[in-house]
């Protein structure tokens, strides 16, 4: 071979890198290999949540495998992000676990794709239900058949860090707040802060506790009764944008750049970074409240300002267990749905760390071993709770969201970050929402 | 066509010695005596068998079953059913995350490959002499490329790049205020890129393997002739080198194309501010796995999989025209 490069000796060098590549990546993919699934003779359950949610279920679990040592329960446990990517893998492949934490967002989906077995069977048998109220069901409910067991009671509010708002000498706001309320202690926090720090963080694409509360307010739900089409009008949805326009304008809400970081990411929530001091996303007490060092306090998402205007708010199911159809072992997921839904032990190692206990008993149960925050929580979401049920205009709580909802939810916000950043005008983006909308739901 | 100067010529060269008559008679002997081992039973076959099997059944049946799946609504949890090209389609005219996917990906990929490269070329350059701990430093660029595709340096570039991450404290030493690089639609893709070009290790060692058997006595009598470093590096050095470019050209941008790990932790799996970074393999992830359209993503595999073959064999086809191979 001549000195110069040969078509041959250049072949052999990239031969000999390509096969140590590949040999390399295969060792790599090997060593990050996992176990396999169901086993049969163990349950498999998983869930999601935070450190200390995770702590109480692995203490209910064992304590339900002490009563019951027929079966044993094999846990696998993460946060939010991927736990849906890998549980739709997990069908797929054939390897779903037995028994699930299930979002109430996603049953209806799941249902009606036949993935999740229905328990009204064992109701009343092996699944003790006494004390959950009809409405709270429904969460768990989907085309008349019972698909999981709600955890309690969620309600739409905002987590503020009143310690902060202290600090500036500003008072937190009734619970009976408008919106105009939240646009101006908002624009006082920055004011007082000198501009460090922001009053809220940037609602305007955030459909969750936020704007389906706003649109219900104006007498319009979310998604239309059958689910093809979102239920809110273009005039609605330009109103809220307008109003966050504005609230980005005058600094009350962070700029763009902020709301991006913090999307998918709760270290990056605005409120956790000490950016701003109300916050929409219940993720910041719902990890523990550990996440943040300030003392958090809560308020009903922000109620309508105009004549006319409905009350917003709903009772939902928190979260759900349920039972996937593929599962040999329903009957067992089902006892282990009726303890921890039951057993006093279980219910105190919980506390509110699935919502608000479900049943009169269960809070009971958990009131002498709440925190300062947990107990403020319980209180705003019984105020709440207590006003939605005398509210006399109030729509229904919302069906069980259809096929696409998150990929609509997803829409929404990164609309609203489009306007943030400048990408869009209002006008613009919101023909492109409404085609865009259109398109996913009717897919 | 070789580029082979004058002076080279006069290089002499080994030619083998004329046969003889019992050199070819030896020939014939070992050529008679494979042509019996040739037929050798199933042997052959035997020993192949493992790879064909690995072939078949984890690459081309699988491929064969992602292109049915193309032409399904198939979600992971029901039956596929067929729906002709109807995914093909919508890809085309009705779907703009699409675009904003091709966009950030061709972007991607015409950026960071040149830059990548030519920042191989330079520093293997720089490495190519025999000075004290010249193995060290080798080791020292190379080890960005080992670590590059974990999960964990994308995470700690998250970090580095974020509002209050190491870069900004870096540019607040000039006084000069940085923003939230990687939460910015306008400048989050070029933090993958500098990611990217970051692991310039590999294309450098194969430069540096390319440039240590550049021949010697071109140099000498260009430096007789008095030809500047510039001229040196432009006619002599990177001609002869053309062959290792190319190859790292080729490399590199199948390899870009295919990006997903960066963009999908720098971003925190959703494609960045205004889908800035939803480079195509993530966003191929994102339709197949979390909203269940798999035969959707299907035939955006498809699709990623011609464009790559296209860009290939576009290679190819020009190589003709700038690459200078010995034989």
């Amino acid at each position: 071979m001549g000195t110069e490069i040969s078509r041959r000796g250049l072949l052999r060098i990239g031969g000999g890198l390509a096969a140590t590549g590949a040999l390399t990546s295969a060792l790599a993919a090997c060593s990050g290999g996992t176990g396999a699934g169901s086993t049969s003779s163990k349950l498999t359950m998983t869930w999601w949540g935070s450190d200390e949610r995770h702590a109480a279920y692995k203490k209910a679990l064992a304590a339900f495998q002490k009563k019951n040592p027929s079966i044993k329960v094999q846990a696998t446990y993460q946060g939010y992000d991927g736990y849906f990517d890998k549980f739709n893998t997990n069908i797929a492949g054939g390897s779903a676990p037995d028994l699930l934490q299930m979002d109430t967002a996603l049953v209806a989906q799941y249902a009606r794709k036949g993935v999740l077995a229905p328990i009204d069977s064992y109701v009343g048998k092996s699944l003790d239900l006494t004390g959950f109220s009809k409405t709270l069901l429904a969460a768990g409910t989907v085309d008349g058949k019972l698909y999981g067991v709600p955890s309690g009671i969620g309600v739409n509010q905002l987590t503020v860090n009143r310690s902060g708002l202290e600090a500036l000498g500003l008072k937190l706001p009734d619970q009976d707040w408008t919106w105009a309320d939240l646009k101006s202690i908002s624009e006082q926090v920055y004011k007082k802060s000198g501009g460090k720090t922001y009053g809220v963080d940037d609602g305007g694409g955030s459909a969750l506790q936020c704007f389906e509360i706003f649109a219900r307010e104006k007498g319009e739900q979310f998604f239309s009764d059958d689910g093809k089409k979102v239920g809110f009008t273009s005039d609605t949805l330009q109103e809220w944008w307008e109003y966050w326009a504005e609230m980005r304008k005058i600094h009350a809400s962070g700029p763009a750049a902020i709301t991006s970081a913090a999307h998918n990411d709760l270290t990056k929530n605005a409120v956790v970074i000490g950016k701003a001091l109300f916050t929409f996303d219940s993720g910041v007490y719902g990890a523990g409240g550990k996440i943040t060092d300030a003392q958090l306090d809560f308020l009903p998402t922000p109620q309508g300002d105009w004549s006319g205007a409905r009350e917003g708010n709903f009772v939902n199911g928190g979260v759900l267990l349920s039972a996937t159809k593929a599962s040999k072992k329903v009957a067992d997921s089902v006892k282990i749905m009726s303890f921890i839904a039951q057993d006093a032990t279980a219910i105190k190692d919980f506390q509110l760390l699935r919502g608000i206990p479900p049943t009169e008993k269960a809070r009971n149960l958990i009131a002498s071993g709440l925190t300062e925050t947990d107990k403020l929580n319980m209180a705003n979401a019984d105020y709440i709770a207590t006003r939605v049920s005398k509210a006399t205009n109030a729509l229904a709580a919302p069906a069980a969201p259809p096929q696409g909802a998150d990929q609509i939810w997803d829409l929404l916000f990164q609309s609203n970050l489009a306007v943030a950043f400048g990408k869009k005008t209002i006008k613009a983006q919101l023909s492109e929402f409404f085609d865009q909308a259109a398109g996913i739901l009717s897919a | 066509m070789s580029m082979t100067t004058a002076k080279t010529d006069e290089v002499a060269k080994e030619t083998p010695a004329p046969a003889t008559p019992s050199d070819q008679r030896e020939r014939e002997r070992m050529r008679r005596r494979l042509a019996r081992r040739r037929g050798g039973g199933w042997w052959p076959f035997l020993f192949l068998a493992p790879w064909f099997v690995g072939l078949f059944g984890l690459t081309i049946y699988p491929m064969l079953d992602s292109l049915y799946l193309s032409f399904t609504n198939f979600d992971l949890l029901t039956p596929a059913k067929w729906v002709g090209t109807h995914n093909y389609e919508r890809m085309f005219s009705d779907d703009p995350v699409f675009w904003d996917s091709v966009h950030a990906t061709l972007l991607y990929v015409l950026v960071s490959v040149p830059l990548k490269l030519a920042l191989a070329l330079g520093v293997a350059m720089l490495l190519n002499r025999d000075i004290k701990g010249i193995g060290l430093y080798r080791a020292a660029f190379y080890l960005p490329s080992l670590l590059g595709g974990a999960v964990a340096i994308a995470i700690v570039w998250r970090q580095v790049f974020g509002g209050d991450g190491l870069f900004n404290d870096f540019l607040a030493w000039f006084g000069i205020k940085g923003q939230d690089w990687i939460s910015s639609p306008d400048t989050a893709i070029y933090t993958l890129i500098l990611l990217a070009v970051w692991q310039f290790g590999t294309p450098m060692v194969i430069f540096l393997a390319g440039l240590k058997q550049l021949p010697k006595d071109v140099y000498e009598a260009a430096a007789i002739d008095g030809a500047p470093p510039v001229t040196r590096f432009f006619k002599i050095t990177l001609p002869l080198l053309t062959p290792i470019v190319f190859f790292n050209v080729v490399l590199q941008m199948i390899d870009a194309f295919k990006t997903f790990t960066p963009a999908y932790v720098v971003s925190n799996g959703s494609g960045g501010p205004l889908n800035s970074t939803m480079l195509y393999s993530l966003y191929l992830y994102k339709k197949g796995f979390t909203d269940l359209q798999m035969g959707y993503a299907s035939a955006l595999a498809w699709v990623l999989f011609l464009v790559i073959a296209g860009f290939t064999a576009v290679n190819f086809i020009a190589s003709r025209y700038w690459v200078h191979y010995d034989d």
